[in-house]
């Protein structure tokens, strides 16, 4: 009677060839095609740039690279970028750190509302703070004419400010998840052998975050050379790398000069990426486990208490009134010019028309970026294939990438056949899916890592097929992450500015292109209005989110910008 | 082990209470330490036993209540002002230095001179059996070595209490009771004071001087390991020590001169020698009778004195030991059968005698 059944199983079996096949090669197959997509869409428009930037009239050339290195505007601005990237990482840095220390260390009442000011520009914009510092500081700025100052926004000063204000939440968010997981005994120890508070933050707290801080250091260097709003907008007459190759290819159509351009800001973000992964791989201080104890407040001296309070004060002060002097903006149609109020900027046509766009192009590009970001993390997760370690580092690595690269490869990849892109939405949607396919893989990979294959084991020693298992297992249990994936690309792609603003076709405006197109044109109240409903946006994601990671236990390990 | 009246505590525990907003986790203790001896707090998690440890340490401001270490009030001192060490659960030692480092870290915190530093870390490293190993880093020691890095840190600057936080919890068996016998010969021999947490009883039994059993922010009852095992306080910390059957009876008459009692119960009538006074005629009592103090035979003929008859329903052999339930009436009694050479011929038994012993102390129920 079992040889009947056997047989019976056997036959219906190889019924289906295709099946059968599919069972034993589904990894494989997924990472393939996943591979596909990734060389297409990610590695295809680099090495279109790379190619621009080496190939003139009569073939391969040198030239382009030569003008750059010969011209002097050139050098400045790779040297103002260089320097900006310098600054901003070190004052981030110093201020996210004190940020940490105190919500991590400092008295209980003071955490909380700490933590919440110092994560605000997470909701808004990064150009947020360029159109707050024009609003306060600029020619008809409301503090310029109250105190009649002559002191000059547009230039480097200004650029760095409105930086390092949009870039303290991701230096706070990775120091202090390092901070976090510094067992609290370590500190205490040395307390208990004589330590003085100085003396622990100087031979324990400080050696021991350092992994942590160069970490966080690199990252915030390469995303500040390469981002584009607060340069453009607030920049003037001062070149930046970024923006002078928006005005290279907007402006004078020469696609050879803005391809050297994308390579040289390239570069330094590759060479970081690749420290980044091979030179600090494993270099963890690990300490055995013991019951986490949460770090009691101590008696901070006032030494390292004062200068603290003051650099976390003025900062979480700075980022609040910026935020609240955009909040205000939108309702005048220029603060401080006209003394009406105004609900016209919310209603106006262009802007509505730009925020829908924004949301269709964003919706689009995150249901295709979860999708292939669960995927992929699966297949970089439990598969065991030659390649495995590319499509990792490739799908990862969108977010090192200048947006201003993957806008320029983009248009030299798609704007005609094999595939012409350009002109339409898909362009939009494709270029903000590979490049925040970080967010979406990370969140598939922490979950992942949450599931046991031995769960997927019993599945399959309970007489399931691999195809079966993944429907009925996988991707239930994944579905957390793909919707985390979901918003977490939906979020960052409606307010991303750098690529898009190189692909929006004339008549189709995204958000991030019309409140940067206003605030150059100092239309103030449109452009704080529509920043604000971009904030409004979201922030009611960010809701959705925190109420999904606290049913589903996701947990802070999928903080949107946390880096591998 | 008795207080030495002459000499003065080297810690004491005034009053003390603590609130973490509303929860009172400590609701008033007292204690003295005399110099030299080794204290455990014990008792389930959640008792208190570890935020007194950092109270002392000083790591958590206290309520109300005063601290006086060696004649001197530290209520106010920050850890690093105050001369107790502390020995964390998970050692705490700082993994990006080498283990001279960790140990000399103290002394170097306290400027000590380079040369005399050397001196007192080898010293230190051969004390802990680790004199070879100065040079490695953290994270390339097992767990039982780590142990002994923090503990020799924790001695380097010879404190005047020593507080360890759950040290061994995180060693295996076998490692746990070598490093147990270690650290109790070396306290000794230094003659250091110490205050052990644990919430392991027979650890806590194994290496004190004096157990502090505590429970829900109080203390229990505070003895030597002796005293806490035989006449424990109440039903928690007879319970709490070790297994217990506990039996209700009533004292019927108690003969002054022999001190002994005997006491009504529902198996009839036991004869119990009294080792405490503070029981009398009439008093309803529970009997704290221990597994291992019983005595199981087979059959049960004759009425002998103390002897009860019973059903032995399972009988557990596990080499030193064997592990017999006896019902009685519809009552359980665990027995503790050691050396249990003739186990085979309980295998099959089932109706057994069961003999009470006449040290059985006596808990006088609360009316």
């Amino acid at each position: 009677m079992a040889a009947a059944e056997l047989s019976v199983k056997l036959q219906s079996s190889s019924g289906s060839k295709v099946k059968d096949f599919l069972n034993a090669n589904l990894v494989n197959i997924l990472a393939a095609v996943l591979f596909l997509l990734l060389a297409f869409f990610l590695l295809f428009p680099i090495v279109m740039v790379l190619l621009k930037s080496l190939r003139g009239a009569e073939g391969f050339t040198l030239q382009y690279y030569k003008a750059f290195f010969s011209k002097q505007y050139y050098f400045q601005s790779l040297y103002n970028t260089l320097l900006l990237g310098a600054i901003n990482t070190v004052v981030c840095l110093v201020i996210g750190f004190c940020l940490a220390y105190m919500t991590t260390r400092g008295p209980w009442i003071l955490r909380k509302p700490l933590k919440l000011i110092s994560l605000i520009p997470l909701i808004a914009p990064p150009y947020l703070f360029a159109l707050s510092l024009i609003i306060m500081f600029g020619r008809n700025g409301l503090i310029t004419k109250m105190f009649d100052l002559h002191w000059q926004l547009y230039g480097f000063s200004g650029v760095v400010i409105s930086q390092t204000l949009a870039f303290i939440p991701l230096a706070f968010m990775m120091i202090e998840s390092t901070l976090m997981s510094l067992n609290p005994n370590l500190e205490e120890s040395a307390y208990d052998m004589g330590a003085s508070e100085a003396t622990i933050l100087r031979t324990i707290t400080i050696p021991l975050l350092a992994p942590g801080l160069l970490k966080a250091g690199l990252l915030i260097f390469v995303m500040t050379i390469a981002e584009f709003g607060n340069a453009a907008i607030l920049g003037g007459r001062t070149p930046f790398l970024a923006p002078d190759t928006y005005t290279m290819i907007t402006g004078e159509s020469d696609f050879n000069m803005g391809s050297v351009l994308s390579v040289i800001l390239i570069a330094p973000c590759i060479l970081i990426f690749f420290i980044h992964n091979y030179l600090l791989e494993g270099k963890k201080f690990t300490t055995i486990g013991g019951k986490p104890v949460a770090s009691e407040p101590r008696k901070i001296t006032p030494l390292i208490k004062v200068p603290f309070m003051i650099i976390t004060t003025v900062a979480a002060g700075a980022i609040f009134i910026c935020f609240a002097i955009v909040f205000i903006a939108s309702f005048y149609k220029i603060l401080g010019v006209t003394h009406n109020i105004t609900l016209a900027n919310y209603l106006d046509f262009t802007s509505n028309q730009s925020i829908y766009n924004s949301i269709r192009v964003s919706f689009v590009a995150a249901l295709i970026g979860a999708v292939i970001g669960v995927l992929l993390a699966y297949v970089i997760v439990r598969g065991k294939f030659f390649g495995r370690t590319f499509i990792e580092m490739a799908s990862l690595s969108g977010f090192a990438l200048p947006g201003t690269v993957l806008g320029i490869g983009y248009l030299l990849a798609f704007s005609a056949p094999p595939l012409k892109l350009t002109g339409g939405i898909m362009i939009l949607a494709l270029n903000c899916v590979f490049r925040f396919l970080a967010v979406g893989v990370e969140a598939g990979i922490s979950k992942l890592h949450q599931i046991h294959i031995e769960i997927e084991e019993a599945s399959a020693d309970l007489g399931a097929s691999f195809l079966t298992t993944f429907y009925r297992i996988v991707l239930p249990i994944m579905f957390p992450a793909f919707i985390a994936g979901f918003l977490y690309t939906f979020m960052t792609a409606i307010v991303s500015l750098s690529a898009v603003v190189f692909l929006v076709s004339p008549g189709f405006d995204l958000a991030a292109v019309k409140i940067f197109d206003a605030a150059v044109y100092g239309e103030i109240g449109i452009a704080s209005a529509t920043t604000m409903k971009l904030v409004l946006i979201v922030m009611i994601c960010m809701m959705i989110l925190n109420f999904i990671s606290k049913k589903t236990r996701l947990g802070s390990s999928m903080a949107p910008t946390k880096p591998t | 082990m008795s207080m030495n009246a002459n000499e003065k505590p080297m810690l004491i525990l005034k009053d003390i209470h603590k609130f973490y907003g509303n929860n009172e986790v400590l609701k008033g203790v007292s204690l003295e330490v005399r110099k030299g001896e080794l204290v455990t707090f014990v008792g389930p998690s959640g008792c208190g036993k570890t935020t007194l440890l950092r109270l002392i340490g000083g790591f958590t401001d206290i309520s109300s209540g005063d601290i006086i270490l060696d004649g001197q009030r530290i209520n106010d001192l920050p850890p690093n002002l105050r001369d107790t060490r502390i020995c964390f659960q998970n050692y705490a030692l700082f993994p990006h230095m080498t283990v001279a480092e960790n140990v000399g870290y103290g002394l170097k915190i306290n400027k000590w001179p380079k040369d005399k530093i050397a001196a007192r870390v080898h010293e230190l490293l051969e004390m802990v059996e680790l004199d070879e190993f100065g040079d490695r880093m953290i994270d390339k020691l097992s767990g039982g070595q780590q142990q002994r890095v923090a503990f020799a840190r924790a001695l380097s600057l010879e404190p005047k209490v020593l507080l360890l936080d759950e040290p061994l919890s995180n060693l295996d068996a076998n490692l746990r009771l070598v490093m147990r016998e270690e650290i109790r010969k070396l306290q000794e021999r230094l003659h250091i004071t110490t205050v052990f947490v644990t919430h392991d009883q027979f650890e806590a039994m194994a290496i004190s001087d004096r157990l502090v059993v505590m429970k829900n922010g109080l203390i229990e009852q505070v003895g030597t390991p002796i005293e806490i095992y035989e006449r424990p306080a109440n039903e928690f910390i007879a319970g709490f020590v070790g297994y217990v059957n506990f039996m209700d009876g009533r004292i019927e008459s108690i003969d002054k001169t022999t001190c002994n009692a005997v006491v009504h119960t529902e198996y009839g009538q036991l004869m119990i020698t009294l080792e405490q006074d503070d029981v009398k005629t009439g008093d309803d009592v529970l009997m704290v009778i221990r597994p291992e103090s019983v005595s199981l035979s087979l059959d049960c003929q004759d009425k002998r004195q103390n002897v009860i008859c019973g059903t032995l329903v399972s009988y557990m052999y596990a080499g030193s030991i064997a592990k017999c339930t006896v019902m009685i009436g519809n009552k359980k009694m665990i027995i503790d059968q050691y050396n249990p050479r003739d186990a085979q011929q309980f295998l099959h038994a089932a109706k057994v005698e069961v003999e009470i012993p006449r040290s059985v102390h006596l808990l006088k129920k609360k009316k």
